[in-house]
């Protein structure tokens, strides 16, 4: 931390608080203009008057708003919360920087459920949730016993045996999706491309308390990932129960991250890149990183989804499309210009 | 609005024979729509749907839907279509909500539409639901072969108050289609391969409309037992198979069907290459449970047994 230090102020929660802030406001801003755009035109005036309740109860801007957009923002902005955060954690517990929260298999595991589910003709509204929901156990679950040995937990060995799941889980996908060929097969691919259009408040108020929940946990965590992050050995030395961090934050983080995406599909990029532009804009100690991260990460799956909904309007693209199409040039440019900022810490 | 009429419109039912009991029942509701605003019916996934009648403004949610309500002379009241809706062509000037198989709610609902037209098969159900709450009447449809194609035109026209039209163009394609059986009968069936992609290889099983279309026009469908509804075919498979007619769907006249035509010329030990019958057809005249679906039948048929037609 001593190269950061030089050109920082020194980290107190004051500034944590002040920066988070900032960028609450920034995500409050991105959600608010979202609200306002969309394929159907609906005046700043029409909104205000739906917030004030003076519009009546039978106003097609009404449900517009508030039934079609809102929802789908504010999944948009838990998904992409959650998506950051566990990227932050796993890129720290993992200590390598390709890690996203996906890399354990949670992604394939949870697809893999969705696409039975879509199979067995269940909907989105419970079956297709919860079928993701257990597909996503069943992954963590294999991932932790098979890659923990008598010994403890190795980052590589936990590594490899998500990538192999992914690989198994993704080639049972891709024989599911060869025999089917009707409508069902739209919905699949629409899924694994992420797909928030579907969202309901009722999948908000389960989401939501999981996720204040996760990331209470998970922010306690910092000041143990930022020394995990220097060194597994120098962790311990210091007194750290790295075993114990380790599982805790595995398991918390795929937990979370199974809840989203069943719910969301499956949307990349957002995982790996927001927590990489947090460390370059705000450096690397845990205690800042965990909270500005996970902002920028609603505020960035807020924008982009919304970029989803009307750049071909009315059509929609995947919003995965939009997350890699847009995020990964602009961050070539900040890696070329600043480094990763991966090994400063 | 107070909807009181109930008549039972299941349009799975309405064969040739219960046609007279459609009119009928036709007859009352028209009594009925002078009287009241709306009347009910039953749609493929059996709710009572109530409607303006009649309605004014009307989307379509897939494109064999729009074609029908333009054959029905409806097409100043479409206020909306999909993507995919290009016939006739001045069906895509409409606004467009969305694909098929991806709608945009946001769209349909400020469209303000009276009456809109779903496929079981293609939309969402979910759209449904969200439509439901803005109150927008959604009526579901499922043609799935020539004939419920037909009845489907039928139902459309009862729905928006035009019974005596449906049943005029009902009746017309009708007895082109029975042309068409009256013309096979008794002569040997072609074994046709229905080719629907170019890479990979796919073709159709028995559920669906291409797979009836080839039965009507006298042939066999050689991929009819396939498990999976769109199978792949491998190239091998065809070779054994010995289609006496390679039928290639797709929408553009030149260039990749030229170059699948060059590719089966490859093979003569089909029989189809050997005779020269390997054909193009336009996949829209044959993929859409529509009116034209029945041009398509009798394109197909004459590809069949051309000696009926000398």
């Amino acid at each position: 931390m001593t190269n950061d230090s030089l050109h920082k102020p020194p980290l107190t929660p004051g500034r944590v608080f002040r920066l988070s802030l900032i960028m609450a406001f920034l995500l409050l801003l991105v959600g608010a203009a979202s609200l306002l755009v969309g394929t159907a035109e609906v005046s700043l005036h029409k909104v205000m008057a739906l917030v004030s309740g003076a519009a009546g109860p039978d106003d097609p801007a009404r449900l517009i708003v508030l039934r079609i957009r809102l929802p789908r923002i504010l999944l948009a902005g838990l998904a992409g919360f959650s998506l950051a955060l566990g990227g932050v954690v796993f890129q720290a517990l993992l200590r390598n920087p390709l890690a996203d929260p996906f890399i354990l298999g949670v992604s394939s595991g949870s697809a893999f459920g969705a696409v039975i589910g879509i199979l067995l003709g269940f909907t989105f509204s419970a079956g297709i949730p919860l079928m993701s929901f257990a597909g996503a156990l069943l992954a963590v679950f294999l991932v932790l016993a098979l890659g923990t040995r008598k010994m403890g937990m190795e980052s590589s060995t936990i590594l490899l045996t998500g990538v192999i799941l992914n690989a198994f889980f993704t080639a049972v996908i891709m024989f599911f999706i060869s025999i089917v060929s009707d409508s069902r097969l739209h919905t699949m691919l629409f899924w694994l491309y992420g797909d928030l259009s579907q969202s309901r408040y009722a999948s908000l108020f389960i989401l939501s308390p999981a996720l204040i929940a996760a990331s209470l946990i998970l922010f306690r965590f910092a000041k143990e990932l930022n020394l995990i992050t220097t060194g597994e050995e120098i962790a311990l030395q210091l007194g750290v129960d790295v075993e114990k961090a380790k599982k805790t934050c595995l398991v918390l983080v795929s937990l979370l991250i199974g809840l989203v995406v069943s719910f969301s599909g499956l949307i990349g990029f957002v995982g790996l890149i927001v927590p990489h532009l947090a460390r370059m804009a705000f450096g690397s100690d845990h205690r800042l990183l965990i909270p500005v991260a996970s902002l920028g990460g609603a505020t960035f799956l807020i924008a982009a989804d919304t970029l989803a909904r009307v750049l071909i309007s009315p059509s929609e693209l995947p919003v995965g499309v939009i997350t890699a199409f847009l995020g990964a040039p602009f961050f070539l440019y900040l890696l070329r210009a600043r480094g990763s900022q991966w090994n400063r810490s | 609005m107070e909807c009181w009429s109930s008549a039972v419109l299941e349009q799975w039912s309405i064969g040739r024979k219960s046609r007279s009991a459609l009119v009928f029942i036709a007859g009352i509701l028209l009594l009925w729509a002078s009287a009241s605003p709306c009347a009910a019916f039953k749609d493929a996934l059996g709710r009572e749907i109530s409607v303006p009648a009649p309605p004014k403004r009307l989307i379509a949610l897939a494109p064999n839907l729009t074609e029908i309500l333009y054959a029905l002379g409806l097409g100043d009241r479409v206020v909306g279509v999909t993507d995919h809706c290009n016939y006739p062509p001045e069906a895509s000037l409409k606004p467009k909500v969305g694909s098929y198989v991806h709608l945009n709610v946001e769209q349909i609902i400020s469209l303000s539409p009276d009456l809109v037209i779903g496929t079981v098969d293609g939309n969402e159900r979910y759209v449904l639901d969200l439509l439901e709450q803005a109150h927008i009447k959604v009526f579901f449809v499922n043609p799935r072969n020539v004939r419920q194609a037909i009845e489907t035109i039928s139902a459309l026209g009862l729905v928006c108050g035009l019974p005596e039209r449906a049943r005029q163009i009902a009746d017309a394609l009708t007895l082109r289609v029975n042309r068409v059986v009256e013309v096979v009968r008794d002569r040997t069936r072609p074994l046709v391969f229905l080719q629907i992609n170019i890479q990979p290889i796919m073709s159709v099983n028995r559920n669906t409309v291409h797979h009836d279309l080839i039965r009507l026009a006298g042939g066999d469908n050689m991929t009819a037992d396939e498990p999976v509804t769109y199978p792949r075919i491998g190239l091998e498979e065809v070779i054994r198979g010995k289609p006496e007619v390679i039928l290639v769907s797709s929408m553009e006249r030149e260039g990749r069907f030229e170059k699948a035509r060059q590719d089966w010329m490859q093979w003569a030990s089909i029989p189809a290459v050997q005779k020269g019958r390997v054909h193009l057809i336009d996949s829209d005249l044959i993929d859409r449970p529509s009116p034209r679906v029945v041009d398509g039948l009798e394109i197909m048929v004459k590809l069949f047994h051309p000696e009926a037609f000398k």
